[in-house]
């Protein structure tokens, strides 16, 4: 018994290491430092301030536009990925020639360097490029300097290409959803009578609820932290910087200010926290058996 | 009988239509990597240019492209042999030990998948530079050799793996790494295979913390490599494509050649969620 024990816990340690020193180690130390002055270049050691970093935060404008351009960007893009991904299953679920090279290609933008995908559409999006070509073609007026160069467009075009990059994965899950109904369902509606499209609201959909929670949820806590698209497409210019870029720009950049970033990273935590905690109830009360 | 087909070729129409969104960007990537320095990268240019693979070569006679193209493959695969073989070990014993320690455990790998990595920005800057590890490949490699997706895969897959094999070798007298290590990891083989593709794509794409935890030019990944290409303003469209293709090619390739399995893998991890 003492042996196995032992074995046990030279099995476990790899996990214990990490999770100690890479995940519960750095969440206490940047809770803590959040209260604190703490950053690479004042000369005094840290001092305990308590909350004024989170004072400051409030009425830094920075952070305030960080944080609304982070909710335009969850809330623009997660529903409208969501219901994409869900056409472009049913689309794929049926039965047809050629169908494992459509899936193939839908899903390929996810498995690509988000800093390519990044790069390939600065291209697209600059002043003169194909984008811009093919808005006038269809009697737009593309902005001036390109679409990344310009306030108004900028975040939106950020958020067009994430959608265009995660649906295909969020496609595939939903896939998964739609194998776990059993096709008895489809056929009693049909010998009632029931065509497609009240196949799909009937069944369909109500049996998707669950996936589409989950969906919801993974989606919502990577959303929230956009960065890299944003790094590289406009360095959080033209009112594109998420709570990320602000946390990555105030923290380990110039000013170094470990305590003000760790501060605002963990009002994102709670924000993201709030948000998948009220989905998380939500799928309860609907779904008894998740 | 006709409205049948014709629903028939509306579907083919949409279905190639989505497919032709999907792919032109990748394929645009392509097409400007193979264009001659100074060509406009137009819709005409698209299909009359000229194509010269010299873009490329450009590349590793004249940036460390070929440096960047080992660091990536040097992380990656380290990560993914360290993730395959210490998920599996931590996932045997919480799948087959269960013990109150370990369910709490396994509580802690579920915390982890749903905290967002990105908040630790700070605490694994600060961490790296006082343990000296900042701008060093332990920096890029020690925080994701344990990746709690890895962990929560195998253990589902090992709990349906019938522990009878296990109990005769024991009863043998075999020794317990011996049977983990011999009967265990065998039977594992798709799961595995499954991790392992997961996270040697998730490393290979990594930006943020590559990026934050070296300074180093001789440290840079493709992606922290690209993304300081674009910086400059010496580069051109042409090479900052090639250099984006040369990042895409392993992925393309692994992915064509082990469609099934990913496609697969993908959507077992999100069901068991």
């Amino acid at each position: 018994m003492r042996s196995n024990r032992l074995t046990t816990l030279v099995l476990l340690l790899p996990w214990i290491i990490t999770f100690v020193v890479f995940w519960l180690f750095p969440l206490l130390f940047s809770l803590i430092t959040g209260f604190t002055d703490y950053s690479l270049i004042s000369r005094n050691p840290a001092e305990w301030i308590g909350l004024e970093n989170y004072k400051e935060l409030l009425t830094d404008q920075d952070f305030i536009i960080s944080i609304k351009n982070t909710f335009i960007f969850v809330f623009g893009t997660v529903p409208i990925t969501t219901v994409i991904a869900l056409i472009m299953a049913v689309l794929v679920n049926q039965r047809f020639k050629g169908r494992g090279i459509f899936r193939a290609g839908y899903f390929l933008p996810s498995i690509t360097s988000m800093v390519v995908i990044s790069l390939i559409f600065t291209n697209l999006y600059s002043r003169g490029g194909y984008i811009a070509g093919l808005a006038s073609m269809l009697g737009f007026t593309p902005p001036e300097h390109g679409f990344l160069y310009d306030s108004s467009t900028a975040l939106f075009s950020i958020m067009a290409m994430d959608i265009w990059m995660s649906v295909g994965y969020y496609m595939l899950i939903f896939l998964s959803g739609l194998k776990s109904i059993p096709s008895e369902l489809y056929e009693a509606a049909r010998i009632q009578g029931a065509g497609n499209i009240r196949q799909f609201f009937l069944i369909t959909l109500p049996l998707l609820k669950p996936v589409a929670l989950f969906i919801l949820v993974i989606n919502t806590i990577k959303s929230f932290q956009v960065f890299v698209e944003i790094f590289v497409m406009t360095q959080g210019k033209f009112e594109t910087a998420s709570m990320v870029y602000f946390i990555y720009e105030t923290g380990v950049t110039t000013a170094f200010r470990f305590g003000y970033a760790s501060a605002a990273a963990y009002i994102l935590f709670a924000i993201i926290g709030i948000f998948s905690l009220t989905q998380f109830i939500l799928m309860r009360r609907r779904h008894p058996l998740w | 009988m006709v409205t049948d087909r014709i629903k028939k070729i509306a579907h083919y129409v949409i279905l190639f239509l989505i497919l032709g969104i999907m792919a032109f960007p990748l394929l645009w990537m392509f097409r400007v990597s193979l264009m001659p320095t100074g060509s406009l990268q137009s819709f005409v240019e698209l299909w009359q240019g000229s194509y010269t693979l010299k873009n490329y070569s450009d590349l590793f006679t004249t940036s460390s492209m070929g440096r960047y193209l080992f660091n990536s493959s040097f992380v990656a695969l380290i990560v993914t042999t360290g993730n395959v073989l210490f998920c599996f070990m931590v996932a045997y014993a919480l799948a087959r030990y269960r013990t109150i320690a370990n369910k709490i455990l396994f509580v802690t790998v579920i915390i982890v998948l749903m905290i967002p990595a990105h908040i630790l920005i700070v605490p694994l800057y600060v961490l790296m530079l006082k343990a000296k590890m900042y701008d060093t490949y332990w920096a890029l490699i020690l925080p994701w050799l344990v990746n709690p997706i890895g962990i929560f895969l195998l253990k589902q897959y090992i709990e349906n793996v019938p522990s009878t094999m296990e109990d005769a070798a024991r009863v043998d007298g075999a020794g317990e790494y011996r049977i983990i290590m011999t009967i265990v990891m065998p039977l594992c083989k798709p799961a595995l295979a499954v991790v392992a593709i997961q996270i040697f794509f998730t490393n290979w794409n990594l930006f943020l913390f590559p990026f934050i935890l070296t300074s180093s030019e001789s440290l840079r990944t493709l992606p922290v490599a690209l993304a300081h290409f674009q910086g400059q303003q010496a580069i051109d469209w042409q090479h900052l494509m090639a250099g984006s293709a040369i990042a895409v090619i392993p992925v393309l390739i692994i992915f064509i050649i082990l469609q099934k399995r990913i496609v697969s893998g993908i959507t077992a991890g999100a069901i068991k969620q």
